[in-house]
């Protein structure tokens, strides 16, 4: 038991740093949740406060430019004390929801989908990260500790996503679909995670020992599953606001973009230079194109369904209207799960290099422009630019790792060679 | 204190008064501190209901009668405001505030309407209307600036139908509007004597937009008696102002205050110091020389010759003087002097058709005159600093020595997001339990919709301040949204405070007060950039999905299997063109042969 | 995407390997060189106002005649004064700002440094403009004392003088804030906190009365006796907390009316005497990179520049012709120019360098000299990491012409019945162990909090000897580390000790290159006093490691602070004492980042290299050799 004993150590230690960030540090908090690349107008923590002090005041929340999350959080949130004066249950929930999002990438982890899923073993399938180094590269990633601290809901949204991830390598098909319904409940996008996972789930069924029913009756009985569960949390949150009126500022927000507060993703900037006449025509595009990638990869990487789920969450990170560093964190996460194929990889140490300038310029260019008043908003937006680029060279990167990792495996002869791609 | 009495009076008087004539004007004059002059003008003319509905006016304004009959508009109130009224060395306001309004343009109305669409229809169609009348962009009162107060204002006429749902009243500011003479002129219009007869005549523009203060207001409120029979529809214009009397006795071809020669400064001897050419300057202690000719630029060019004749109304002119201060009249026709108030204020009947004129010498008085303390002062400002977010604080004090509960009004733009959960209202010295915040109206704002609505009924004890702060953020906005000079960033109306009477009865007069307005400087994106934003932003999504539809679509194949490129990096590649110039050259020798 | 590919395969030539030193070397050069050309007429632009609302210079100006004599009179008050004490003093001063018009109101306030206390009490009054809606206002500053510790007489008279002047007029369309603060750093550090509530309130008063945005805000720094001194030229002062710089609007309109209206040279940075010569301009621009780079309250006005208000100090310099009543005209005249912004002031830069009243330098000319020296950095960084991924004999995959007299190990992979032959050496994959690296440069950098705790909380009293002792310390530290490393299980093979220097070397660039945006003097300098780190490498000759570490000594933060002090104070060794006790009140009064760029990006930085490089006078040479590329 020497795993459970290690594991116990990293938990301690992760909530042991997250609750002293907590403790020692009581302004922290509030910091980071001011802080743009951290906390989105969807998912804000202090909006949430507000969202929260409307509804226990009988005001509705979605009648009003400024909560646009969830209507299921605030009954969660309201039995919580008031974070303001004694934050330490808040503290606690968020620290807890790390832990169980890192225990469910550990469990990914362990079932090894990445390495050898159904239809495909790599032959670097040896070179692997222990379950422990991996979650200990999600629990200690900066990015994580920093959105733990900021309290977004998308900390909430990012372990229904792992854990439906985990439970479908387990072929725990309720579980999964239902931990996909809240994530798409959450934070929408995560719907578009679901045809990876059905095959996932399909490998694991196909796998186990009864044989695998007939696909489409499978795929049939997992949509409706999962419409089923979404159906229900709708008519929750229905009956809780008592309208239907919260559709439009929730999901209504992340589809239109009316906010255009800063982020660091590439929406916000480009929708304040938009000409008004266009606006909506370039909506469909950018929706459209995040659109356009389940279906490819999906197809293409057949072979390795978690890969497909993992590059989805890294161009989530980076396409998404409302995208922060939680999102990436997310994806960064995931990505030491793939190990085996860094060797593959190209551009690694650049693309990372990338990031890190990224992340030390952002603040000091945002800092320049809104407080010093010395920069304008093209010095953020610049960032914001070299940011996305860095996320999608690994995304692509590691996308090319993992064909050629393929690859190697029909022309073994192959290895280490120059390759062109035609 | 009696001076009080008497602004109250006078409130008294613009309120109550209902039989007499059908117009009545009176000009009332009070020196205030610091060579300050109170000129309060105010017009009053009354219209019988009946013959308002049959469209026939006499000396109600045609003009705004069917505007108000078009958009079914039953009660009016629109105020022209523009700088501070000091009311630390200045006292209580005129018409305790309730004449004035914030900083800009501010405009309420009873609408009379089905429902709320209709009523909004209506209040649009009134603004509109108002803007043609008065040249001042009130047709900008749009959605996002107009609330529904439900606390702070109520009716000033008797309505027949007041508890009935079809009467709604709507409010909109536009702080960032500048008064000036082109809404003057329009304003004078509207009364009976156009400005060339009675105390209209003094109002000129150039000398109406120096003042230190100045507010214009225009009323119009249907009057009834007590059993609701013959009713009238009152109309009720004011101007007050507060002129600087050195500014204003500049002569008009030379306003420029150069400094005076040193003769006239008088110095203060007795400093060691003091020799030709080094002057302590002295602080005047006596009452300045003015007169209305010198500080309106001419004189009364006599009565408006409708007002009427008998009892209060035909006293035209009141002066607000100690009884001991000197006052000469110039004027060639018959005018009649009436003391009130122990001799604190003179009534002049003004002469019809002879100029009229008020001249003060310099004089020195044994006591000045006394001011009535404010009964509540009122200063909000924006804290932090930075584009992105701040907090709002507003410190209340209240000087009297009786607990005052009011009403605190605030509407702000939908792009400064209020934080209501981080409102906090604390009375400094008083036990922590007490909250002084009673009761709360909040409609928050609806991006690019409605702008929010905050109104709060506060109690503050006596002789104590309360501070109330609450945080909001700013929002990004699309480049067209922005104005012109963007970077000054975008007002904010003023707050509307209320007092509420103390015993609750409703005969007293309405008391308001209202802070200066904010200035929000919004984070401004760059204005040049369209066509580089889009394009950069396109370049950078075309590569990563170029990328990954290129990793998708194509296939691997050894380097070496494909022939003409010769792996061995740059050493193959550079063999490579060699040997293909090679064969080139040797295949062209080959041909010479 | 083939260019690329190709270029990936040049990437492993070992040939490429022997570039990178001499490529930073050449960006380090070019770095400097590229400095020291902007001096140029070629490569410096003449200023020029772009803010069109400000019309510099073009109203007539009144401040004359009585109010001379009013001048006089009140400069005799300010001279009783000097004795009172402090609330006598701002209670005469608040009577006679009341006795013109005004609203007043005092501040109180104190601030800890390095055991000291520094209090004090603003006084001001807020003029409001009979055209404003108390929505914005411009500030008019007069410190009591001056940054030389002299009572600024004739400053306070002057604006007490305009104080009553201004109130005459109706034009004014913003509020006029006339502030006297208490001292000349501390006291307007206090007010614009507690302006924008963003204060202590143990410690500051918050202000009874305010006014709304502030604009800008000018300080007149004329310390002339009650007989007056007439002044030869004025000295602008323009540096703002950590290297922050006003709007160059604001300068150019002060220049323009004091030069083109009012006939008075201006000069800035100490430069008395411009000639306008190479030599000249680029000490000009030297020295305002320097006291940039401090970052520094170089008057009054700094403490108004991180909160987005323009500020400048107008200072009276020399013997001349020029009296008060001319530099008030300056004033009056700079105040009409900013009463008709409609903006706040935007247009035109917030980053250059000045290279005489009327020549500036705009980033985009000079930025890639820093970005240059920041660059080098990480191209070593990028080299090293190249080079820890080759292991001791690098297999060239790439290389066709492998001789078959070697014929490489064959491994058989038997894959569904076919067989195919690898040889082994593709099947290793040269490990980067990166935990220790990470680990080290990580606690690196956590240790440079230490001494920056222990410098801004230590008493004046010790504060020297503190400095010192850690000055030892840290030269002793690397060599000690090193040899308990050596020894320890941990010791850390030649590839990881490259790792450390790489990414030690990748975080200094990275530190550097965002900080050129902020502070583009701060990360100059820092950039060109590390690049010796770029070239120290772990070495098996035990002379060139020693030579080495000499040469790190040598580029020891604390001993280059020390040698820098001493120069400037002429070999004055006590005022490092002031330049200690000056950065602690920094660090508690106005926010100061330069310690932490220097605890927490250069210290450690040098600490790592001097751990490598110690490490090869303790390691074994056989490591250090095999990693020699």
């Amino acid at each position: 038991m020497a795993i459970d004993k290690q594991k116990a150590i990293l938990f301690g230690a992760a909530a042991a740093v997250r609750l002293l960030l907590f403790t020692a540090f009581p302004s922290l908090p509030n910091l980071l949740t001011g802080r743009v690349e951290i906390s989105t107008p969807v998912t804000s923590f202090k909006r949430l406060q507000e969202g929260l002090f409307l509804y226990t005041h009988n005001v509705s929340p979605y009648d009003g430019g400024v909560f646009h999350q969830a209507p299921l959080l605030l009954p969660l949130f309201s039995l919580l004390p008031n974070p303001s004066t004694q934050p330490f249950a808040t503290n606690l929930l968020y620290t807890i929801v790390d832990l169980l999002g890192a225990s469910a990438l550990m469990q990914i982890a362990e079932s090894g989908q990445s390495v050898s899923s159904r239809l495909f073993t790599s032959p670097r399938k040896a070179l692997r990260w222990s379950n422990i180094a991996i979650g200990a590269s999600f629990l200690f990633s900066p990015f994580t500790i920093a959105t733990c601290i900021a309290r977004p809901t998308s900390a909430l949204a990012n372990f229904f996503v792992l854990s439906s991830i985990a439970k479908a390598t387990q072929g725990a098909s309720i579980t999964s679909i239902l931990a996909l319904a809240f994530a798409s409940y959450l934070s929408f996008h995560p719907i578009l995670l679901f045809p990876p996972l059905l095959l996932i789930l399909y490998d694991a069924y196909a796998g186990s020992s009864k044989g695998p029913s007939n696909p489409l009756a499978f795929s049939l009985v997992h949509i409706g599953g999962l419409a089923a569960a979404l159906g229900m949390l709708l008519y929750l949150s229905a009956i809780l606001t008592g309208s239907w009126e919260f559709l439009a500022a929730t999901y209504g927000v992340r589809l239109l973009l009316p906010d255009l507060t800063p982020n660091v993703g590439l929406w916000w900037y480009f929708f304040t230079e938009m000409f008004d006449s266009f606006r909506e025509f370039f909506l469909g595009v950018f929706w459209l194109h995040i659109l356009s990638y389940v279906g490819g990869l999906t197809i293409r990487l057949r072979q390795q369904p978690l890969f497909v789920v993992t590059s989805l969450l890294g161009i989530f990170a980076i396409f998404q209207p409302y995208p922060s560093i939680a999102d990436s964190s997310l994806y960064l996460a995931l990505v030491p799960l793939y190990r085996h194929v860094f060797p593959l990889m190209r551009y690694s140490f650049l693309a990372s290099s990338t990031l890190l300038y990224a992340s030390f310029l952002g603040p000091a260019f945002y800092y320049l422009w809104i407080y010093a008043g010395s920069g304008n908003a093209n010095f953020f937006y610049a960032i914001t630019l070299v940011w996305s680029l860095g996320l999608s060279v690994v995304v692509g990167d590691s996308l090319y790792a993992v064909l050629r990792d393929e690859w190697e495996v029909e022309r073994p002869e192959m290895r280490g060679k120059e390759v062109r791609r035609i | 204190m009696l001076s009080s009495l008497l602004a109250v009076s006078l409130c008294f008087l613009a309120l109550s008064v209902r039989a007499g004539s059908d117009y009545h004007e009176r000009l009332l004059l009070r020196p205030l501190p610091q060579n300050a002059l109170l000129a309060s003008f105010n017009f009053r003319s009354n219209e019988t209901s009946s013959s308002f509905e049959r469209q026939n006016f006499r000396y109600f304004p045609r003009s705004l009668g069917q505007i108000l009959q078009h958009a079914n508009t039953k009660e009016l109130h629109l105020r022209f405001s523009l700088g501070r009224w000091d009311a630390e060395s200045w006292g209580a306001r005129p018409w305790g505030g309730a004449r004035e309004g914030g900083t800009g343009v501010e405009l309420w109305a009873w609408v009379d309407a089905e429902s709320e669409t209709d009523a909004f229809a209506r209040w649009l169609t009134l603004t509109n209307a108002l803007s043609g009348l008065f040249c001042a962009s009130l047709n900008f009162i749009d959605s996002t600036k107009t609330i529904r107060p439900v606390m702070s204002f109520e009716p000033e006429g008797n309505h027949p139908n007041m508890s009935s749902p079809n009467l709604h009243l709507l409010h909109g500011t536009l702080p960032h509007e500048v008064v000036c003479t082109e809404n003057l002129t329009p304003f004078l219009k509207l009364l009976p004597c156009k400005g060339k007869a009675g105390i209209s005549s003094l109002l000129d523009g150039h000398k109406l937009f120096d003042a230190s203060w100045q507010t214009m207001s225009i009323d119009v409120r249907p009057v009834c008696n007590t059993d609701g029979s013959n009713c009238v529809i009152e109309m009720e214009q004011t101007v007050d102002m507060v002129l600087d009397l050195d500014r204003s006795k500049r002569p008009r071809d030379n306003p420029i205050p150069r400094p005076l020669p040193i003769e006239e400064i008088e110095c203060d001897t007795s400093k060691s110091y003091n020799s030709q050419d080094s002057c302590f300057p002295l602080v005047k202690t006596a009452e300045p020389s003015w007169s209305l000719s010198e500080i309106f630029g001419r004189p009364i060019k006599g009565a408006c010759p409708i007002t009427g004749e008998e009892g209060e109304d035909g006293e035209t002119v009141c002066l607000n003087v100690p009884a001991e201060r000197n006052v000469d009249i110039k004027t060639n026709g018959g005018y009649a002097e009436v003391r009130r108030d122990e001799g604190l204020l003179r009534c002049y009947k003004l002469p019809s058709g002879e100029d009229f004129d008020i001249t003060l010498p310099e004089q020195s008085l044994p006591a000045p005159l006394l001011l009535s303390k404010p009964p509540l002062t009122a200063a909000r400002s924006i804290n932090g600093h930075g584009q992105e977010r701040g907090s709002v604080q507003a410190v209340l004090n209240n000087p009297s020595d009786h607990p005052v509960s009011l009403i605190y009004l605030e509407s702000l733009p939908w792009f400064m997001k209020p934080y209501l959960h981080t409102l906090r209202a604390s009375i400094p010295g008083a036990p922590a339990s007490t909250n002084p915040i009673k009761e709360t109206y909040y409609r928050p704002a609806v991006d690019r919709h409605r702008g929010t609505h905050l109104e709060l009924l506060l109690e503050i004890p006596a002789h104590s301040s309360l501070i109330l702060t609450y945080d909001f953020e700013k929002a990004i906005l699309r480049y067209t949204e922005y104005p012109p000079d963007a970077n000054r960033g975008f007002d904010v109306a003023p707050a509307v405070i209320r007092l509420l009477p103390p015993d609750g009865n409703l005969n007293t007069p309405l008391v308001f007060l209202r802070t200066t307005s904010l200035l929000l400087p919004l984070p401004t994106p760059d204005f040049s950039m369209p066509y580089n934003v889009i394009i950069l932003t396109s370049t950078v999504m075309a590569l990563g999905f170029g990328n990954i539809v290129n990793l998708l679509v194509r296939g691997f194949v050894g380097a070496d299997e494909i022939d003409g490129w010769k792996p061995g990096g740059l050493k193959g590649a550079l063999r490579a063109r060699f040997e293909k110039l090679k064969a080139r050259w040797f295949g062209k020798g080959k041909k010479d042969e | 995407m083939s260019l690329i590919t190709s270029l990936l395969a040049l990437r492993r030539d070992a040939r490429l390997l022997k570039i990178p030193p001499y490529l930073s070397a050449l960006c380090v050069l070019v770095g400097i060189g590229w400095l020291l050309v902007l001096p140029l007429q070629e490569y410096s632009r003449g200023t020029y106002v772009s803010e069109n609302a400000l019309l510099p210079g073009q109203v007539h100006t009144y401040f004359t005649g009585s109010e001379h004599n009013i001048f006089r009179a009140y400069r005799h008050e300010v001279a009783e004064l000097v004795h009172q004490p402090l609330e006598g003093r701002n209670q005469r001063l608040a009577e006679i700002l009341r006795s013109s018009g005004l609203k007043v109101a005092t501040q109180n306030y104190e601030y800890s440094a390095s055991g000291r206390t520094i209090s004090g009490q603003n006084v001001y009054g807020i003029l409001q403009g009979p055209r404003a809606d108390a929505t914005e206002a411009i500030v008019l500053i007069a410190a009591w004392r001056n940054m030389d510790g002299e009572i600024n007489h004739s400053g306070v008279a002057l604006v007490l003088t305009l104080a009553r002047y201004f109130k005459r007029w109706s034009l004014w369309s913003k509020d006029i804030i006339f502030l006297i603060a208490g001292d000349s750093t501390a006291g307007p550090q206090a007010w614009v906190d507690a302006y924008h509530d963003s204060h202590s309130p143990a410690s500051i008063e918050p202000l009874s009365i305010k006014s709304g945005a502030l604009q800008g805000a000018v300080a007149i720094d004329y310390p002339a006796g009650p007989w007056g001194h007439r002044f030869d030229k004025l000295h602008i002062v323009y540096d703002g907390i950590n290297g922050q710089l006003p709007n160059l609007d604001l300068f150019n309109t002060a220049v323009s009316i004091a030069s083109g209206q009012m006939g008075i040279g201006c000069t800035l940075q100490r430069m008395w005497k411009h000639d306008d010569s190479y030599q000249a301009r680029l000490q000009t621009m030297l020295r305002g990179m320097i006291s940039q780079g401090l970052g520094h309250a170089s008057g009054p006005h700094s403490s108004f520049i991180p909160y987005h208000v323009d500020a400048i100090t107008l200072q009276t310099v020399g013997d001349g012709w020029h009296d008060e009543m001319s530099l008030g005209r300056t004033v009056e005249s700079l105040f009409r120019s900013l009463n008709n912004l409609l903006e706040h002031l935007h247009q035109s830069f917030f980053f250059y360098l000045l290279m005489q009243a009327n020549r500036f330098v705009s980033i985009g000319t000079y930025l890639p000299s820093a970005m240059l020296i920041a660059v080098n950095f990480t191209i070593t960084s990028i080299a090293l990491w190249v080079q820890s991924g080759r292991a001791p004999n690098p297999p060239s995959p790439v290389s066709t012409n492998t001789k078959p007299s070697e014929a490489p190990k064959m491994i058989a992979i038997d894959r569904d019945g076919m067989v195919a032959l690898i040889p082994e050496q593709y099947l290793t994959i040269i490990e980067r162990k990166l935990f220790l690296p990470l680990a080290f440069v990580g606690s690196a950098h956590f240790l440079g909090l230490l001494p920056l705790y222990i410098f801004n909380n230590t008493s004046e009293s010790s504060l020297t000897l503190t400095f010192h002792a850690t000055t030892f310390l840290t030269l002793l530290l690397p060599q000690l580390t090193a040899s308990a490393l050596s020894l320890s299980p941990y010791r850390p093979s030649a590839q990881e000790t490259i790792l450390i220097q790489c990414l030690s070397l990748l975080l200094l660039g990275m530190f550097l290159s965002a900080l050129a945006t902020l502070n583009f003097s701060l990360a100059f300098l820092v950039g060109i006093l590390a690049t010796p780190l770029t070239f120290v490498r772990p070495t098996s000759s035990r002379p060139i490691a020693g030579l080495q570490t000499l040469l790190l000594v040598a580029v020891n933060p604390l001993v280059v602070i020390t040698l820098a002090t001493s120069y400037w104070a002429g070999g004055d060794v006590s005022q490092l004492r002031t330049v200690l006790v000056a950065a602690a009140e920094g660090w508690h009064v106005w926010g100061l980042w330069t310690q932490v760029v220097v605890w927490l990006v250069w210290w450690p930085a040098w600490f790592a290299e001097s751990v490598v490089v110690a490490g090869s006078l303790f390691g074994k040479v056989v490591e250090a050799k095999s990693v020699k590329a």
